[in-house]
């Protein structure tokens, strides 16, 4: 949040630089440029104030990076934050904004922490100060302008002279307004204006105008509707809430209304000619002589507003004159000028942010590290590229505990990993959540690559590496040791830690083939997916490293990488390789493969047939323990098998068949090899066991059998107790009838009822109601129900079906 | 209470009580009044025709871009309610006073005065 505010106070910032300059400028162009163009300049500074976009190098930007190095040189360490939560995309920009960031005092050993802290709090909650403040003045300027609106309108009374009505309507036909205009008298405004947006009203405070001075004011008033200026107004008073610190802003605000007049003014006598000027600057003065009583002009246009502004007004008015080209060509320049320089004072944005922690973090952090003790361990607080590269140097040795405070962006400077064989990293090293960004090695002659080179015994966690780029250092690879966090480890702990590689795989086309081979050895090795398949695509498809590794991918029946492979295989090598699947009966691959080359039919055949030989096969393996198998039935000594059962030593079933004709119940016996050593007749004990109690004894089916119901008649056709868990399943069909309606129902009450279903016969179809469900609560209480069969429309006739009750006791 | 009507708004519903059709159209009224001498422009008709919305004497049905002005409050409902607020205001609400001064002050035809009487005797109302 932090963050979205001091972009916005940098907007305010650089908004109020524009406006300054505009107030500059103003002094210039008074009398030189057309007023209209003075008016609309002002949208720009608007706009520069509401528009959080500016292109790249500008004012305000590199001064809020020059502001932030100066803090971040005067407090060489930011404060230490024991937990602090990882945020990965916003930079951690803790110091205060702009203006506190400049004053801060540099922060010794000795400012006491609550100040500060208490200092840092209210910097944090600055936003909420600000949002109460724009929304208290939106809501108040709402409430005045309402109130307002409210007082105008209690004295309204409309003008009834139809000349008058006539007048105006013509008028506002030459000033270009199509909506029909309402006129109307009170007597408490201070001086004509215009109301209301959709359906414009003029009100004058007084009737008796004469027709020129009329004429003067319903164009003037009529001109602000036409250029929608209440909107402008609106837009500005909104601006002005949301900067409601900038005092520059309310300067702004005045000074757009007073152009708003002035250009109004103009627009006015262009239309009237010059000979007009006379004329209406004494209306103006007119319209001052009788003030009103309420003076807030907020969101209404008024004609005269004070008497300076009238003053100035009617200098303008009788300076009028036809704009020349001269001073049109000046005012396009003007407007390329202060368009251009809204954009160049734009205000610090995002990517600012981020290269200036990094530049800050560069060249001016101390290589000094705080200390933070935690469970009797000292830990070495690692918060800036400066602290980090000196891991393994002077005080910081190789057998410390480090941990992260903060991101760290690291230079370009090549980074020199943490260890050597001769002083390995033996300490420990907690990323803390925090993220290393940018970590770059280019010298091809490295031997060792990583963030850490050789370390023995250490623990490293915790780390995030983003964007780190090392394959141009990572060529030979194949001598060479490489590893993101981690070369050589040598007994060490290396755990919860994230690398995200900087695009690697642009720059893998450019590797030598044994680069390339050690980086898709070591994506493969690593199951990293992603990066594989992007960096296959790169690979010649008739080169030997890709043919190895397919080769090596199908020798491991790692399928997934052999996938990635195959989409990038013409069809003869998906062919070569299924040959291969085939041979080695490799029933994963040819799947896939048949799959590749859009034979799945072909695969679905193979299968059958291999299921068919497994078939016949089994069938003479029974049939050599004395089981006989027609292809439907079982039998055994040549009688009838009830239940045959075939299940392995781990008691899943190879078969399992039941024919309730059968006499007999058989089982094949199997080694623990699962080799068939004989059958046998099975015990009653062993049925049990299979099959629970009995087969069928917890399902009742009742069958349905009616003649004919009568019209409207109601028909008991069962009564059945219920228990939860009871699983019910009916179905009746009616032969004859229209309409036929189910449902149980309790204690002989047809209401309320349960489980009904009720339908009407579709032609040529069956009339048939049927409804399966299993009893729950809350649906329904355990007890006994009734079913019933009515016929709602006309007699039902032929009524057949069943009601099948599978109790939840039974098994 | 019925709101007062202005001498232009009075004018136009007028027109649109004179209307024997169930609706009246824009045009219909822009040449009522110019057939009366009292011609007007278009967006002056607006206006009075949405006073007219506003105090309850007309109702505007919108089809597509046409404006369909129904009345609500009719005539002898309007002239009722103006010659009560005259009574009112005058005769302090006294219709005999006002029967009088209107014999009194010659403002009354013989013949008129007879069917006054013939109404009054008969005790109903005209219509």
């Amino acid at each position: 949040m932090n963050t979205v505010w001091t972009l916005f106070l940098s907007m305010s910032l650089s908004g109020g630089l524009l406006i300054l300059v505009l107030f500059g400028g103003k002094r210039i162009w008074r009398d030189k440029i057309s007023r209209q163009w003075q008016y609309y300049v002002w949208l720009i500074a608007v706009l520069r104030l509401l528009l959080p976009f500016a292109p790249e190098p500008n004012l305000l930007g590199t001064a809020y990076r020059a502001v932030q190095q100066a803090a971040v040189q005067t407090i060489p360490t930011p404060a230490p934050a024991p937990a602090p939560a990882p945020q990965p995309t916003l930079p951690r920009t803790e110091q205060a904004p702009i203006f506190s960031a400049s004053s801060q005092p540099p922060q010794t050993s000795a400012a006491p922490r609550p100040l500060a802290d208490l200092a840092s709090l209210a910097a944090g909650n600055l936003w909420l100060l600000w949002l109460c403040g724009a929304l208290g003045l939106l809501l108040r300027k709402i409430t005045i302008y309402q109130s307002f609106m409210r007082y105008i309108k209690a004295g309204l009374t409309p003008v009834f002279d139809l000349e008058r009505l006539d007048q105006l309507a013509i008028t506002a036909a030459q000033a270009g307004v199509r909506r029909p205009v309402e006129l109307c008298v009170n007597p408490l405004v201070s001086s004509p204006m215009l109301i209301g947006f959709f359906h414009p009203c003029i009100v004058l405070p007084r009737a008796d105008y004469s027709a020129q001075e009329f004429q003067y004011i319903a164009l003037h008033e009529l001109t602000h509707h036409k250029r929608r200026d209440i909107c402008y107004k609106w837009f500005v008073q909104i601006t002005v809430c949301l900067h409601w610190f900038n005092p520059l802003v309310y300067l702004m605000s005045r000074e757009i209304n007073r152009a708003c007049e002035f250009s109004c003014d103009e627009a006015v006598l262009t239309k009237m000619g010059c000979a007009s000027a006379r004329g209406y600057g004494q209306t103006l003065l007119d319209a001052m002589a009788s003030v009103g009583r309420y003076r807030e002009s907020l969101g209404a246009v008024t004609l005269s507003e004070n008497k300076q502004l009238l003053k100035e007004r009617l200098g303008a008015i009788m300076k009028f004159h036809k704009p020349s080209i001269g001073g049109r060509l000046l005012t396009a320049v003007l407007t390329m000028c202060v368009v251009l320089g809204a954009a160049f004072v734009g205000p610090y944005t995002m990517c600012n942010a981020v290269g200036n922690t990094y530049a800050a973090g560069v060249s001016k952090a101390s290589p000094q590290m705080d200390t933070l003790e935690l469970k009797g361990k000292t830990y070495y607080q690692v918060a800036n590229e400066a602290q980090l590269r000196a891991i393994g140097t002077g005080q910081y040795g190789m057998d410390l505990n480090y941990m992260q405070q903060a991101d760290i962006y690291l230079s370009a400077n090549d980074w020199v990993p943490i260890g050597t064989w001769d002083d390995p990293f033996t300490g420990s090293y907690n990323g803390n959540g925090f993220e290393i960004i940018g970590l770059t090695m280019t010298d091809p002659d490295a031997e060792i690559i990583g963030l850490f080179g050789v370390t023995k015994n250490a623990h490293i966690y915790n780390i995030t590496l983003r964007d780190y780029d090392i394959t141009r250092a990572g060529k030979n690879a194949a001598q060479k040791s490489i590893g993101a966090i981690l070369a050589i480890g040598q007994g060490s702990r290396s755990y919860d830690n994230f690398v995200y590689p900087k695009e690697t795989t642009v720059t893998f086309p450019w590797l030598n083939e044994a680069a390339q081979k050690a980086w898709l050895t070591k994506f493969y090795a690593d199951g990293d997916f992603a990066s594989f398949s992007l960096a296959v695509r790169w690979l010649d498809k008739n080169s030997p490293l890709f043919r190895e590794l397919a080769e090596k991918a199908y020798a491991d029946e790692k399928i997934a990488f052999f996938s990635i492979l195959t989409d990038c295989m013409e069809e003869a090598e998906l062919e070569f390789w299924l040959e291969r699947a085939l041979e080695d009966a490799s029933w994963a691959f040819q799947s896939m493969l048949y799959n590749r080359l859009n034979k799945y039919d072909e695969f679905e055949a193979q299968k059958e047939e291999q299921e068919k030989e497994w078939a016949e096969a089994q069938r003479k393996e029974y049939q050599a323990v004395g089981v006989m198998f027609d292809g439907k039935n079982y039998y055994y000594q040549g009688k009838l098998v009830n239940v045959f059962l075939d299940e392995r030593a781990n008691h899943s079933f190879y078969t399992l068949n039941t024919n309730p004709a059968g006499t007999i119940n058989i089982k094949i016996i199997r080694d623990k090899q699962d080799n068939i050593t004989g059958a046998a007749y099975m015990t009653q004990e062993e049925v049990t066991s299979l099959f629970g109690d009995d087969l069928y004894d917890g399902c009742e089916v009742f069958s349905v059998d009616l003649e004919r119901a009568a019209a409207g008649e109601t028909v008991l056709l069962g009564e059945y107790t219920l228990a939860y868990g009871d699983e019910i399943e009916y179905a009746i069909y009616a032969g004859k009838g229209a309409e036929m309606k189910v449902f149980f129902a309790q204690d002989g009450q047809s209401d309320p009822v349960y489980w009904s279903v009720h339908n009407v016969r579709q032609r040529g179809e069956l009339l048939e109601c049927a409804a399966d469900w299993t009893m729950e609560p809350p649906a329904a209480k355990p007890g006994t129900y009734q079913l019933y069969l009515q016929a709602p429309n006309g007699p039902l006739e032929d009524v057949m079906g069943y009601v099948m009750i599978e109790h939840a006791d039974a098994f | 209470m019925v709101p007062q009507l202005s001498d232009a708004e009075l004018e136009i519903m007028k027109i649109v009580w004179g209307n024997p059709e169930e609706v009246t159209l824009f045009p219909y009224i822009l040449e009522g009044l110019a057939a009366r001498g009292r011609p007007c422009q278009k967006n002056t008709l607006i206006v009075l025709l949405s006073r007219l919305m506003k105090k309850g004497f007309l109702h505007a049905k919108k089809t597509g871009r046409r404006n369909e002005y129904t009345v609500l409050i009719s005539e002898a409902e309007y002239q009722t309610a103006q010659t009560q607020c005259f009574l009112d205001k005058i005769y302090e609400g006294s219709a005999a006073g006002l029967v009088s001064n209107l014999i009194m002050g010659d403002l009354l035809a013989e013949e008129e005065y007879e069917e006054l009487k013939r109404l009054l005797e008969k005790g109903t109302g005209p219509g």
